[in-house]
């Protein structure tokens, strides 16, 4: 029965797992650039201008109401069009994905910040806290213990759409897996092995997730 | 000069007017308990002197600093320390956290020393066992001493206290009136908003008694529970009604 695993090559092997790096790198960059993205726009959209409040919307709806892939497309095979502006696969994986994960990063800080009561500034007003010390000792510290659980179900999720760039030939796990599906025509073995690699980094991040979410919760 | 002079202030909230002309001084002595029915403008008058509110017109002196000038607002507060109604402890701090962090971050307060000025208040409060409680570990009476505790730590001229027993159980509420009591009994001068009449009675040394965003009576204590009580039948109406 498992005489079909041995008839992997070794290069097979070192295949896989450098497209695990591959999936892993344009993950974290992309999760990373777009944690940065998300805060940035987020506090935008809390500012009490509602112009200015509304500003971040113009990037956010777009990049929240339509699929990855086609926003991927644009990038890849779009930009070199209207712009002449041409990026490899990588690039243009990474940039798209960073976009995508700050437009709904950017969310979750909003709704963090929109979740503290108003009486806990209020609280630090009348200690004598300023708008900026209250955020930075007072309400930045709640808001981080709201949006840590949620912030890592989105970079879970992130992980997993991440496989659309194999759709613009970037070899990442998912693209590994139809090479090699193509190449020893056995599609049950290879994908079941991508789907297990995808639930093993997957999987204990959701538990962290979790956990964390028990840790830090309070009630106001 | 009083150390809170509230001068001719206009609040609205849309169309309604909370405070209309209002006028009163507060000097730095003794506690001042302010009575009246609800939506009469106590409370407001409290957040309008700390600066949590908007004065449309008119002015508020804490020492000789106007409410309406931003730059003042932080020395402002720190000079009026004020307890809410509702409990608000931090929640992602413990009890000794809440107590140090804004001495140590506003006023620069050594940590050590801020910690030992910190256990000395809890003690008094009756609640130095909790140093590392968090909010969701203690019962409303309790949060609410914290709470008073909290505000005593920048070393506040004055405490502004608003309906701070409204939210609490007759038994909760007891055991703070208890610290407001003791901290009367060390000189600590109070602006108290209250329903709690005996309370009133016991500690006050000047009651204010506010209708439709005016003062209708401002006298002393004993004047105020003998002559103005008989004499004025509003009055008389509203402490019996609040007795049953």
């Amino acid at each position: 029965m498992f005489e079909q695993y041995l008839s992997l090559t070794h290069y097979d092997i070192f295949f896989f797992l450098k497209a695990i790096g591959m999936t892993l790198w344009i993950t974290l960059v992309s999760i990373t650039i777009g944690t940065l993205i998300g805060i940035v726009m987020g506090l935008i959209r809390c500012s009490k201008n509602r112009i200015v409040a509304a500003i971040p919307l113009i990037y956010i709806e777009p990049l929240r109401n339509s699929p990855l892939v086609t926003q991927l497309f644009l990038t890849y095979y779009g930009l070199p069009v209207v712009a002449n502006i041409v990026l490899d696969a990588e690039a243009a994986a990474i940039i798209t994905l960073s976009l995508n994960t700050g437009a709904f990063f950017s969310v979750l800080v909003h709704s963090a910040v929109k979740a503290i009561p108003k009486l806990q500034w209020e609280a630090g007003f009348a200690l004598g806290h300023n708008r900026y010390s209250n955020f930075r000792n007072i309400i930045a510290p709640q808001v981080l213990r709201l949006l840590i659980p949620s912030a890592i179900t989105l970079y879970i999720n992130q992980l997993q759409v991440s496989s659309f760039v194999s759709l613009i030939s970037l070899i990442d796990l998912t693209k590994a897996g139809h090479i090699l599906t193509l190449r020893t025509m056995r599609p049950f073995l290879i994908y079941g092995i991508v789907f297990v690699l995808y639930f093993a980094i997957s999987y204990p991040l959701s538990k962290l997730a979790q956990r964390l979410e028990k840790k830090v919760a309070f009630n106001f | 000069m009083a150390m809170i002079e509230v001068r001719n202030i206009t609040k609205a909230f849309g169309n309604l007017v909370v405070l209309k002309n209002f006028s009163v001084d507060f000097d730095q002595s003794g506690v001042t308990v302010i009575l009246g029915p609800s939506g009469t403008g106590k409370s407001t008058l409290l957040r309008c002197i700390n600066g949590l509110e908007t004065i449309d017109s008119g002015d508020i002196l804490v020492d000789g600093l106007s409410v309406r000038e931003k730059k003042n607002l932080k020395d402002i507060r720190i000079k009026c320390g004020m307890v809410f109604q509702q409990t608000i402890l931090f929640p992602h701090l413990d009890v000794l956290e809440n107590l140090v962090i804004s001495p140590i971050k506003i006023l620069g307060r050594p940590r050590n020393e801020a910690i030992e000025q910190a256990k000395e208040l809890l003690n008094k409060v009756g609640l130095i066992d909790k140093l590392h409680s968090k909010h969701n570990e203690l019962s409303g009476g309790e949060q609410q001493r914290i709470a008073i505790a909290r505000a005593m730590m920048m070393n506040p001229k004055a405490l502004l206290l608003d309906e701070i027993t409204s939210a609490l159980d007759p038994e909760m509420s007891t055991e703070v009136l208890k610290i407001i009591e003791k901290l009367a009994q060390d000189g600590v001068v109070m602006l108290i908003v209250t329903h709690e009449i005996p309370f009133a009675r016991r500690i006050a040394s000047r009651v204010l008694f506010l209708e439709y965003g005016s003062v209708v009576s401002d006298t002393s204590n004993e004047e105020f529970f003998t002559t103005v009580k008989e004499d004025n039948e509003r009055i008389a109406r509203f402490i019996q009604n609040i007795h049953h």
